[in-house]
């Protein structure tokens, strides 16, 4: 039968003793152990640089894909979406958020990519309402029907998201907040709404929504 | 494929697609809005017919109230606000010398007077939007720079100024973010339009008056602040 | 102008969210190295630590959404990478494929003297982990190759540092025999 190490000189290998303290019929056992944990291979490794090539060019392929975004957007509708061709202006409001958004506007401008399929584009919505029970987001592409566009909570507590097919063309909208305030998208220019209110607007090109 | 968008379209309620005729006035209010407002968009709705003005942004405001619960006598008046604006925009359009805007032109305008743009700031982009240009474009974007906060003559003259050095569609498009990022980093919108206007448009403005240099760069005096 | 390097992942990855597809370009960059060592010790070449880290780079954009902590994204995508890893490790041992081809995954000796032959017992080592099982081979790799202390490993796999240590003894012991084998 194999003889396993001794206890200690396995506690020597995880570094939780030191050669000094095994005694003395245990050194060259343990100096054993430590040969052959000695010959692993620690050299740091590099992949081709073809990697992120690869990487990158199947990663633009699945965002392109709208398809599939739309299929598991239907099959799971609470699930949020998120691969759209907007500029951040849909980040919500507050001081931190301005940070981020600043520090990806800077970091990288995004590069134009027209949608597969001419008449609709993605967008997504986001709102920070920590206290809600509910939100939706309501507006001239779905005749103002609070109940035909929820939002539902992404990962980060307090915010609320979803996103939808959006036809080519100007929209205005507000958020609802649980079933009752009509409010504009901070991050979102508003205009007078004619009742006395604010609307949000966005404008959906064949290159996707931009603040508009 | 196209199946498969248009069943996606219809499940999230998509607008009317524009160009259809806008349909009768009470089926699309029915159970939306009270009958008295129903039959005062109606009136409205028809008097727009008559004058040519587009219908479709009218029924929608009526809706918008309808859903929002606001008061009859508001809805009443926002659509009869929006009927004026209408009618507004294409004089202005018309003194521009667009004969015949379209009714996204005009929808365009519309949202430019309430937004802030005056009529005669609808005019004057009218006049620079050459064919290059389309109105609905630009008055869309002066408009979400009013919006947005940028003082109307500010956003205009950025857009002049982008105009007449030849920046595309696209790039005025871009404004809006843009006034976004620099309002991110802590100007205030007639800053962050100012910055770009000196960054841009102006500088560019300025250059393609002066003499290119042999090297092809763009040579002369910059703009003064 | 902001450096991309002075963004965080968690920024990242909402600004891909977000719609800027081009920004996963800087994940990509910051954790194919740092992942790389883990796969190609898991699976024994570097064509097939390749596959796995771009199957989990491609994986973790698909799933971006379920990220719920943006800013421990390294951790999320390792665990993608793991599983990733253990399927091929669990395929292979379906297939009987011995890990021969682990001999290549070892870096080859620069000089002569004394090169020669820890590249063989190198080689010889690294064929032995192919014989471990995953949860033990991993434990390796991570402790000995990468040298993170237990309690580290046991955040990233969720294992706890006994059942760790447990594992890790097993594997010496394990070790030693087909190390004995070789020679």
């Amino acid at each position: 039968m194999m003889k396993t190490f001794d206890l200690r000189v396995k506690q020597l290998l995880d570094g939780d003793l030191s050669l000094a303290d095994l005694p003395p019929e245990l050194r060259a056992e343990g100096e054993e152990a430590l040969r052959l944990i000695a010959a692993v291979d620690r050299a740091p490794v590099t992949l081709t640089p073809a990697l992120d090539t690869r990487v990158m060019t199947a990663v633009r392929q699945h965002a392109k894909s709208p398809a599939r975004r739309a299929w598991r957007w239907l099959a799971a509708p609470r699930e949020v979406e998120l691969r759209l061709r907007v500029r951040p202006w849909a980040v919500w409001g507050g001081a931190l958020a301005a940070a981020a958004a600043l520090a990806l506007l800077l970091s990288r401008p995004p590069a134009p990519a027209p949608s597969a399929f001419h008449n609709v584009a993605f967008v997504r919505f986001v709102l920070y309402a920590p206290g809600a029970s509910r939100v939706a987001v309501a507006g001239t592409f779905n005749q103002w029907d609070q109940a035909a566009a929820p939002l539902v909570p992404a990962g980060t507590a307090g915010v609320w998201t979803t996103t939808l097919a959006l036809p080519v063309g100007q929209h205005q909208y507000a958020f609802v907040v649980d079933g009752r305030r009509w409010i504009a998208d901070p991050a979102a220019p508003a205009v007078d709404d004619g009742f006395g209110r604010r609307n949000s607007v966005v404008a959906v090109t064949t290159q996707g929504a931009r603040t508009l | 494929m196209n199946a498969f968008w248009l069943a996606l379209a219809i499940a999230v309620a998509a607008p009317p697609v524009r160009g259809l005729v806008a349909q009768d006035v009470a089926t699309r209010l029915e159970g939306r809005v009270p009958p008295s407002v129903a039959r005062a968009v109606q009136g409205i709705a028809q008097d727009a017919r008559a004058r040519g003005l587009p219908v479709e942004p009218l029924i929608q405001k009526a809706i918008e109230g309808g859903a929002k619960g606001v008061p009859a006598d508001r809805v009443i008046a926002a659509v009869q606000l929006l009927a004026a604006r209408l009618d507004e925009a294409r004089s202005a359009l018309r003194d521009a010398g667009i004969q015949h805007p379209t009714p996204e032109t005009l929808e365009s305008g519309a949202y430019g007077l309430s937004a802030g743009l005056s009529a005669r700031q609808v005019r004057d982009l009218g006049r620079v939007s050459r064919p290059r240009y389309d109105p609905a474009l630009t008055l869309r974007v002066a408009a979400t720079l009013s919006a947005l906060g940028v003082p109307s003559e500010r956003g205009l003259q950025l857009m002049e100024h982008m105009i007449k050095a030849g920046r595309g569609p696209s790039d005025l498009l871009d404004l809006p973010s843009e006034v976004q990022v620099g309002m991110a980093r802590g100007a205030t919108a007639a800053e962050a339009a100012e910055e770009l206007d000196a960054a841009r448009g102006g500088r560019e403005a300025q250059g393609e008056h002066d003499q290119r240099d042999e090297h092809g760069e763009e040579g002369g005096v910059t703009r003064k602040p | 102008m902001e450096s991309r390097d002075a963004v965080t992942d968690g920024e990242i990855v909402r600004g891909v969210l977000a719609g800027d597809v081009e920004l996963y370009a800087v994940l990509v960059e910051r954790y194919r190295d740092r992942f790389a060592r883990y796969a190609v010790r898991m699976l024994g070449s570097h064509d097939a630590a390749e596959d796995a880290l771009q199957d989990a780079l491609v994986r973790a954009f698909d799933r971006l959404a379920d990220c719920r902590e943006p800013d421990k994204f390294a951790g999320w995508l390792f665990l993608i990478l793991r599983n990733r890893c253990f399927a091929e490790q669990r395929r292979h041992q379906r297939e009987g494929r011995l890990s021969e081809d682990a001999a290549e995954a070892v870096a080859a000796p620069e000089r002569s003297d004394g090169a020669v032959e820890r590249h063989e017992q190198a080689r010889e080592l690294e064929l032995a982990l192919g014989q471990l099982t995953a949860e033990q081979r991993e434990a390796f790799v991570l402790k000995h190759v990468a040298g993170m202390p237990y309690e580290e490993i046991a955040q990233l796999t969720g294992a706890t540092v006994a059942s760790l240590k447990m594992r890790m003894h097993r594997a010496y012991d394990r070790l030693r025999e087909l190390m004995k084998e070789y020679r």
